[in-house]
C-alpha cells in the first residue's frame, strides 16, 4: 500500500492541461488520512478491516443505496456477497438527483434505512456531508487513496472510481478521414444532427461543459448548440444509437459504455483528444445512524480495497477507473493512469456553476 | 308488524360503510396532493422540506415551457383523434357487423392492452428510427433512400400512443355499441339507408355520448403518457410535459416546485374533462339497459365482411402480432439488425434476465402486487362507483370530481406526493410493498371508477331497488343482486387493474424500497443502463409471466365455478 | 280475505300521507299531499306523466326521501320530517312491482320468487311450497327452474307480481307494472291483478297514467297532476263526477259546456245554463260552488243521437252529424251543436249518416257541473 508512481504522472498530465488536478482547494490541505484511523484495525481475507466482522455477519444484511444500473449494482453486490456470503445485500437504485431527493426526504421524516450511500456527482455528496448525513469513518484502505480523492476532512466519502468520456463515432457512417480527433471537431458542420450527449441531469455532462468550456472559453458551446444535438438519459441509449447508426458520433462517449457496446461487435470508435478526458468519480461513504453499522463500515472498507476494486475495474457493467495508488489495470487491459483525465481546477466553482450550465444545456437541448 | 317495530331502531348502515369508504379514498387522493400543492408553492431552496417560503413564482415561470405544453396537446390530440378512430371502427367491425370469427377476434383485442406502451415503444424504436429502424433497413435493402417511415416524429409518437394506451378506447366504445337496441339500426336499413349512411346517421350519433366519454378519458391518459414521449421523443428533442418533469425531477438538486407547479396545472384541464364528463353521463343518453333484455343482434354487412377482417388482421399485426415478434427478435441478437451475422445471436439477453436476482423477486412483488390491487381495487372502486352513481348520498358528486385527480397528473409526479405523504404516515408503510400497495389503488382509482361506473350505470336502478323492497338489507343485497349484475364488469376491471398494477412505471420508481421491488421499473432501467436487447429479453419474460400467471388463475377460478364448494 | 293455502294469517295494513313534499334539487315533483289508504283497501294514483305520482309511490317505499311530511303505516311513522324519521325501505314491510319489471336476470324464475322469503330465513321447504304457490296464482306453475333471462314480456311480469306478493306484505306497490304490455296482455294481467289483490286482501296502492286500468282495478281513485291531488273518489265517482276540468279531460272523453247561469229557470235544484250560441243546458250541481259563470261535463257516452225528436222535456236540440267513425264497439260521432263541434259516442244501433240532421239530447243527471 504504497503510493506508486503512475498517479503522480496523471497529476502532471492534469496540471498540463489547465485544469488543476483534483482538488486541492476543495479538500483542503489535506491532513493524512491515515492519522484519523481508528485504533482497532483486523485484517479479513486480504484486506484491513475497521468494522467488527462478527457483529458485522451477527447484522447480516447492509442496505445500499447507488446510481449504477440494475446490473451494476447486482454485480457489485454479488462481489461483496461471495466474500461474504451470511451478509444479505439490498439496494436502492434511482439516477443521483432522484435517489438524493428520496434520501433525504426519507430522512427529514426520521427514516433511516440506508448503510452505504453511492452517488455520481460530487454536489450532492458534499450536500450531504453538510447535513451531517455521513458517518465519518476512516477505513484502513484510506491509506491507498490520496487525500484529493477524499473529502475534506476524510472519511465521509471516498472515490470509489471514476468514469471519463472521450468522443465516439460509428465506422460505418463516419469515413476514417472524417472521424473526430480533438474535441473542436464535434463542432464540424458534417455531423449536425447526427450528433448525441446527455441531457443536463447528468454530472458527467456538468463536467464536460465545465472541463471544456475552461479549456475553449464559452463560446464553445453556443457553437455546440449549432449541431442540434439530441440529449438522452444515459450511457446505453447514447451507445445503442451509435452502434445501430441512429447517431453518427456522439460527443459525450463514456469509455465504460464504449467497451461494453465494443464487446457485442457494435462498429463503433473512441476517441480520446489529447487535451484530456472529462472525468467523473463515484462517491462512496457509509450513512450515518445505519441499520447495519458494522455492516456498513465493512462493505465500504471492501468497496474500497484491491478486491471490491477489482469488481469497480472489471465488471464490464461498470468499468469504474480505479484511483488506488496501487491500482491494477482495468478489464481492457488498460489503467486509469493510461487516459489524461480533466478535473475542475477549483471544486467549489465547479458546484457553483451548476445552475448556469442547466440553464445553458437544456435550451441547448431543446427543453 | 314486525317489520315495522324493527324498523324503528334506525340503522345508519350504509350510509356510515359510504362516508367511511368514501371518505377514506378521498384522504388516499387528497393527502398527497396536498403535499404536491405545497410543493408547488415553494420558492425557497428546492429541497427543502417543508418549503421554506411561499410564492406562486412556479407557477409565473410556466409561460417559458410554453413550447412543451403545445407540444403535448399536439400529440395527445392526435393520439387521441387516432386512438378513438381505431376503438370505434374496431367496436363497430367487432360488435355491430357479422365479420368472420367475431368471438376470436374480440378475443384477441385485449392483448394490445397487454403489450405495454413500453414494450410498444421499443418495438416500435426498432421497427422505425430513421436509421437503424428494421423498417428503413429492409427500405434502403430494396434500394430505398433514407428512410420510410420516422416514428420519432410527433405524429409517429401519437401513433404509438394511440396504439398502446388507446386501445382501452375499444373496450369502452365496444360497450356502448353493444348496449344499443339494434331496432334502430334496422330501422333505417329498413327506410333505405346504406350501411354506411346507416353507421354515420345512425349509428354514429347514438354512440357519441359513450365515445365522448372514452375521448375525455383517452385523452387525460394520453396528456399523462410517458413511456412513448421518453423513448420515441427524446431522439428529435421533443419533450413533452411528462418527459420534461422527468427531466426536471431527476437532475440534482431535482426541482420538485416546478414539476409540481407543472402538474398542478393540469389539474385545470382534468376538472374541465370531468365537468363535460359529468354533463354527458347525467344527460341521461348514458342508460342503455332497462330491465327489458334485447340479445345484440350483427348487422349483415354483406361483402364487406372480408375488408373489414382484414381492417382487424391488420390491426392487431400492427399493434401486437409485429410488436412481439420484433421484441424477440431484438431480444436473441447482441446488437439489434435486421440482417445480423450469424454470431450475431446469442441467448445471452436471457441468461443475464433469468439471472438477476432482481428480476425475479421484483417479478413475484409485481404478480402479487397486481393481485392485491386488483381484488382490494375492484371491491374498494366497485364499492365507490355505487356510492358515487347510485346511492344518492349527499357529497357522491364532490368525491368523484376528488377521485379523478390521479388521472391529471403524471404518476411520477404523483409519486413525490406520496413519497411525502407516506413518509410522515405514523404507520411504518414506507419501503414496503403496502405503500406500493396504496400507491396504487390511489393512482388507478379513475381507471377502475371508470370501468366499473359503464357498467354500472348501464344496469337499471330498479334491480336493485326491487331487492330492496323485498327487504333484503343494503348487504344482502349488494352479495345477491348488485354484484353478480356486475360481475363480468367486475370481472373486467380486474383484469384491467392487475394488468395496470403489473406494467406501472411512474410511481413505483421512486416508492420502490430495498425490500419491495417491482417488475416495470426494473426494465425501464435496463433500458437506461444496458440495452435495448436486453430489455426485450425482460419485457418478453414479464408478458410471459403475466400471461402464465392470468391463465393459471382463470383455470383455477373456472374450476371453482364449475365446482362450487357450498 | 280468503287467501288460500299457506299459512300465516294476512296481515294488512292502512297508509297515511300527510303533506308530503318531495323535491329533486329545484324542482318540486310533490307538493303537499295527503292522502289515506285503509287497510286492504287498493287504490290508485292517476295521472298524466310527471305529475308526481311515482314520486309519491317511491316516497311511500322509501326510495325517495321526501323534504317534508309524514308517511305513516298502520298508524307508525316511517317518514317524519319532525321529529326526523326515515326507515329504510327493506324495513317498511312493503313490496313492489316496477315499470320494468326488475327481474334478476342471473336467477332462475324460483330464485327471484324465493328472494323475499330467503331475505326472511325461511326453511328452505317452506320456500319451496310458498313459491309453488305464488307460481301457481299467477300462472307460471311450471317455469320455475327456467332461467328468468329468457321469458316474455308477460311472464316476466307475472314472475315480479309472484315475487312481490309471494313473502305476504303489509302493502303492495305498483309502479305502472302494465305499461310495457301490449294491450291484450294488458287487459288480462289488469284482471289477474285484480282478482289477486281480491284473494290476499293486501293493502295496495297503484301507479297508471291509464284511464281504464284505474277504473277497472281500484277501490279509490286519486287523480293528480302537478305534484298536487286533483280529486280522491271511487271510479264512478271520478268517472261520473269529475271536479274539474282536468279531471274531466284526463278521466276518459268528456265535452265541456260553458255558459252563463239563468236562475230563473231553474227548478227541482238543476242548475240551468245558457251557452255563447243560445242554447238551454240543464244540468246538476252536486253540491258544488256556482258563480254566474259555468261549466258543464258530459261524457261523449252519455250524449244520445236520434233521428226523430225525443220526448224530454229539456236538453233536446237540434245538431248536425259532420263525421262518422266506427270504431268498432262503438261509433263516434262528430257533430255540430250550438255553432261548435261535440263528441258523441254511441253503440251502433240506428246508425245516422254524415250530414244528417239530428236530435242531440243528454240526462240533465249526467251534465256536471264542474268546479272551475
Amino acid at each position: 500500500m504504497s503510493d506508486h508512481e503512475p498517479t503522480s504522472i496523471t497529476r502532471r498530465q492534469l496540471l498540463q492541461a489547465g485544469a488543476l488536478l483534483a482538488a486541492a482547494p476543495l479538500l483542503g490541505p489535506a491532513r493524512p488520512a491515515a492519522a484519523q484511523t481508528p485504533a482497532k484495525s483486523t485484517k479479513v481475507l486480504d484486506f484491513q478491516t475497521g468494522a467488527d466482522v462478527a457483529k458485522a455477519e451477527q447484522e447480516g444484511e447492509v442496505v445500499y443505496y447507488g446510481h449504477d444500473g440494475e446490473a451494476g449494482i447486482a454485480a457489485l453486490l454479488d462481489g461483496f456477497r461471495k466474500d461474504f456470503p451470511k451478509i444479505k445485500t439490498n439496494y436502492v437504485r434511482l439516477q443521483t438527483g432522484a435517489l438524493y431527493a428520496k434520501l433525504t426526504a426519507e430522512r427529514s421524516a426520521n427514516r433511516f434505512g440506508v448503510d452505504v450511500l453511492q452517488l455520481s456527482d460530487i454536489s450532492p455528496a458534499i450536500d450531504f456531508q453538510k447535513k451531517g448525513g455521513y458517518e465519518q469513518y476512516v477505513s484502513p484502505e484510506h491509506s491507498a487513496y490520496k487525500p484529493a480523492y477524499q473529502s475534506t476532512p476524510g472519511g465521509f466519502f471516498t472515490w470509489a472510481g471514476v468514469t471519463f468520456a472521450g468522443i465516439g463515432y460509428n465506422r460505418t457512417k463516419v469515413k476514417p478521414e472524417q472521424a473526430p480527433k480533438a474535441w473542436k471537431d464535434i463542432l464540424s458542420p458534417a455531423y449536425k444532427d447526427g450528433i448525441s450527449a446527455k441531457l443536463s441531469t447528468s454530472g458527467m455532462q456538468h463536467m464536460q461543459w465545465y472541463t471544456l468550456r475552461k479549456l475553449y472559453g464559452a463560446d464553445f458551446w453556443q457553437e455546440f448548440a449549432k449541431q442540434k444535438p439530441k440529449g438522452f438519459d444515459s450511457r446505453a441509449q447514447l451507445f445503442d444509437r451509435l452502434a445501430k447508426g441512429d447517431d453518427r458520433v456522439c460527443a459525450l462517449a463514456e469509455y465504460a459504455g464504449y467497451t461494453l457496446f465494443k464487446e457485442k461487435g457494435a462498429e463503433i470508435e473512441f476517441v480520446a483528444p489529447a487535451d484530456g478526458l472529462p472525468a467523473t468519480p463515484a462517491l462512496i461513504g457509509v450513512v450515518n445512524r445505519a441499520p447495519h453499522p458494522e455492516a456498513a463500515k465493512l462493505f465500504v472498507d471492501w468497496a474500497l480495497s484491491n478486491r471490491g476494486q477489482a469488481v469497480y475495474q472489471t465488471q464490464t457493467i461498470l468499468l469504474y477507473g480505479s484511483v488506488r495508488t496501487d491500482a491494477p489495470p482495468m478489464a481492457t487491459g488498460k489503467k486509469l493512469s493510461d487516459f489524461k483525465l480533466l478535473f475542475p481546477a477549483d471544486w467549489s466553482d465547479f458546484q457553483a456553476s451548476h445552475a448556469a450550465f442547466v440553464k445553458e444545456w437544456n435550451a441547448l437541448m431543446g427543453l | 308488524m314486525d317489520d315495522l317495530a324493527r324498523a324503528r331502531r334506525f340503522r345508519p348502515g350504509p350510509r356510515l360503510v359510504s362516508l367511511l369508504v368514501g371518505g377514506t379514498a378521498a384522504i388516499l387522493v387528497l393527502y398527497p396532493i396536498v403535499f404536491l400543492i405545497q410543493a408547488s408553492l415553494s420558492v425557497g431552496d428546492p429541497q427543502a422540506r417543508p418549503p421554506e417560503a411561499y410564492g406562486l413564482d412556479n407557477f409565473a415561470d410556466l409561460p417559458r415551457y410554453g413550447h412543451i405544453f403545445a407540444n403535448t396537446v399536439i400529440v395527445a390530440v392526435a393520439a387521441t383523434v387516432m386512438a378513438i378512430a381505431l376503438g370505434f371502427l374496431m367496436g363497430w367491425i367487432l360488435s355491430r357487423t357479422n365479420v368472420p370469427g367475431r368471438g376470436v377476434l374480440e378475443q384477441l383485442m385485449a392483448l394490445p392492452y397487454y403489450v405495454t406502451p413500453l414494450m410498444g415503444a421499443l418495438a416500435w424504436s426498432l421497427l422505425g428510427s430513421p436509421s437503424g429502424g428494421f423498417v428503413n433497413q429492409l427500405w434502403r435493402a430494396v434500394g430505398g433512400d433514407g428512410h420510410l417511415i420516422d416514428v420519432t416524429t410527433p405524429y409517429g409518437i401519437a401513433w404509438v400512443m394511440a396504439l398502446f394506451e388507446g386501445s382501452v378506447a375499444f373496450v369502452m366504445i365496444g360497450a356502448v355499441m353493444k348496449s344499443m337496441d339494434p331496432a334502430l339500426e334496422e330501422a333505417s336499413q329498413v327506410l333505405g339507408a346504406g350501411r354506411l349512411r346507416t353507421m354515420l346517421r345512425i349509428t354514429l350519433p347514438l354512440v357519441l355520448p359513450g365515445v365522448l366519454g372514452a375521448t375525455i378519458f383517452v385523452f387525460a391518459e394520453m396528456l399523462g403518457s410517458f413511456s412513448a414521449a421518453l423513448v420515441l421523443g427524446l431522439p428529435s428533442r421533443f419533450f413533452v410535459v411528462t418527459t420534461a418533469m422527468y427531466q426536471l425531477v431527476s437532475q440534482y438538486p431535482p426541482q420538485f416546485p416546478r414539476a409540481a407547479a407543472m402538474g398542478v396545472s393540469l389539474f385545470v384541464v382534468m376538472f374541465a374533462m370531468v365537468y363535460v364528463y359529468r354533463r354527458i353521463v347525467r344527460a341521461g343518453s348514458y342508460a342503455t339497459i332497462t330491465g327489458k333484455a334485447f340479445r345484440a343482434r350483427a348487422m349483415d354487412v354483406g361483402g364487406l365482411r372480408w375488408p373489414l377482417l382484414a381492417v382487424s388482421v391488420v390491426y392487431l399485426a400492427i399493434a401486437v402480432v409485429l410488436p412481439v415478434l420484433t421484441l424477440l427478435y431484438a431480444s436473441v441478437q447482441r446488437l439489434a439488425t435486421v440482417f445480423p451475422r450469424a454470431d450475431n445471436f446469442t441467448l445471452a439477453n436471457y441468461q443475464t434476465a433469468l439471472s438477476l436476482d432482481a428480476v425475479r423477486t421484483a417479478l413475484w412483488g409485481s404478480l402479487l402486487l397486481g393481485l392485491g390491487t386488483a381484488s382490494i381495487g375492484v371491491l374498494l372502486m366497485g364499492f365507490l362507483a355505487w356510492m358515487i352513481y347510485r346511492s344518492r348520498l349527499p357529497g357522491a358528486g364532490t368525491i368523484e370530481y376528488l377521485l379523478m385527480f390521479p388521472q391529471a397528473v403524471p404518476r411520477l409526479v404523483f409519486a413525490f406526493g406520496m413519497l411525502w405523504a407516506w413518509l410522515i404516515f405514523p404507520i411504518p408503510i414506507y419501503g414496503t410493498l403496502w405503500l406500493l400497495l396504496i400507491a396504487y389503488l390511489t393512482v388507478f382509482m379513475p381507471l377502475g371508477l371508470r370501468t366499473i361506473a359503464g357498467v354500472m350505470l348501464q344496469i337499471d336502478r330498479s334491480l336493485e331497488e326491487s331487492a330492496q323492497m323485498c327487504g333484503a338489507s343494503w348487504g344482502y343485497r349488494m352479495r345477491t343482486v348488485t354484484m353478480p349484475l356486475l360481475r363480468p364488469g367486475l370481472i373486467a376491471a380486474w383484469l384491467l387493474l392487475f394488468i395496470a398494477s403489473v406494467r406501472e412505471l411512474g410511481a413505483s420508481i421512486l416508492l420502490m424500497g430495498p425490500k419491495a421491488k417491482v417488475i416495470t421499473p426494473t426494465i425501464v432501467e435496463s433500458w437506461f443502463s444496458t440495452s435495448t436487447e436486453l430489455t426485450a429479453a425482460m419485457a418478453l419474460l414479464q408478458t410471459l409471466a403475466v400471461g402464465v400467471a392470468l391463465a393459471l388463475l382463470f383455470t383455477v377460478a373456472r374450476r371453482a365455478a364449475q365446482h362450487p364448494g357450498e | 280475505m280468503s287467501a288460500t293455502p299457506p299459512p300465516a294469517a294476512v296481515r294488512t295494513a292502512s297508509i297515511e300521507v300527510r303533506d308530503l313534499v318531495v323535491r329533486y334539487g329545484q324542482v318540486v315533483a310533490v307538493r303537499r299531499v295527503t292522502f289515506s289508504v285503509a287497510a286492504g283497501e287498493h287504490v290508485t294514483l292517476l295521472g298524466p306523466s310527471g305529475c308526481g305520482k311515482t314520486t309519491t309511490l317511491r316516497a311511500i317505499a322509501g326510495l325517495e326521501q321526501p323534504a317534508s311530511g309524514e308517511i305513516r303505516i298502520d298508524g307508525t311513522p316511517v317518514f317524519s320530517s319532525s321529529p326526523r324519521i326515515q326507515v329504510p325501505p327493506e324495513r317498511r314491510g312493503l313490496s313492489m312491482v316496477f315499470q320494468s319489471y326488475a327481474i334478476w336476470p342471473h336467477m332462475t324464475v324460483f330464485d327471484n320468487v324465493a328472494y323475499g322469503l330467503r331475505v326472511r330465513k325461511m326453511a328452505e321447504p317452506a320456500i319451496a311450497e310458498r313459491v309453488q304457490w305464488a307460481l301457481d296464482l299467477v300462472q307460471l306453475g311450471s317455469l320455475g327452474t327456467r332461467s328468468a333471462s329468457k321469458l316474455s314480456g308477460g311472464q316476466q311480469q307475472r314472475v315480479a307480481l309472484a315475487r312481490a306478493f309471494v313473502f305476504q306484505p303489509a302493502v303492495l306497490l305498483f309502479d305502472e307494472p302494465l305499461s310495457n304490455l301490449d294491450a291484450k296482455l294488458r287487459a288480462e294481467m289488469r284482471l289477474e291483478i285484480k282478482e289477486l289483490q281480491r284473494r290476499l286482501g293486501i293493502t295496495s296502492v297503484y301507479v297508471t297514467h291509464d284511464l281504464e286500468e284505474a277504473l277497472a282495478i281500484s277501490d279509490r281513485i286519486i287523480v293528480m297532476r302537478d305534484g298536487v291531488i286533483e280529486q280522491i273518489g271511487t271510479p264512478s265517482q271520478i268517472y261520473d263526477l269529475p271536479r274539474n276540468t282536468f279531471v274531466a279531460d284526463f278521466v276518459g272523453s268528456a265535452n265541456l259546456i260553458r255558459g252563463r247561469r239563468r236562475p230563473d229557470l231553474e227548478q227541482d235544484g238543476r242548475i240551468v245554463l245558457e251557452t255563447p250560441g243560445g242554447a238551454i243546458v240543464h244540468g246538476t250541481a252536486h253540491g258544488r260552488r256556482l258563480g254566474d259563470d259555468a261549466l258543464f261535463s258530459v261524457r261523449t257516452v252519455h250524449l244520445r243521437l236520434a233521428r226523430e225528436r225525443p220526448a224530454a222535456p229539456v236538453n233536446v236540440w237540434p245538431a248536425t252529424v259532420r263525421r262518422r267513425v266506427f270504431q268498432g264497439d262503438f261509433t263516434q260521432y262528430h257533430v255540430e251543436w250550438d255553432g261548435r263541434p261535440l263528441v258523441v259516442r254511441q253503440v251502433a244501433t240506428d246508425p245516422v249518416g254524415e250530414g244528417d240532421a239530428v236530435y242531440l239530447t243528454v240526462d240533465p243527471r249526467r251534465c256536471v257541473l264542474l268546479e272551475d
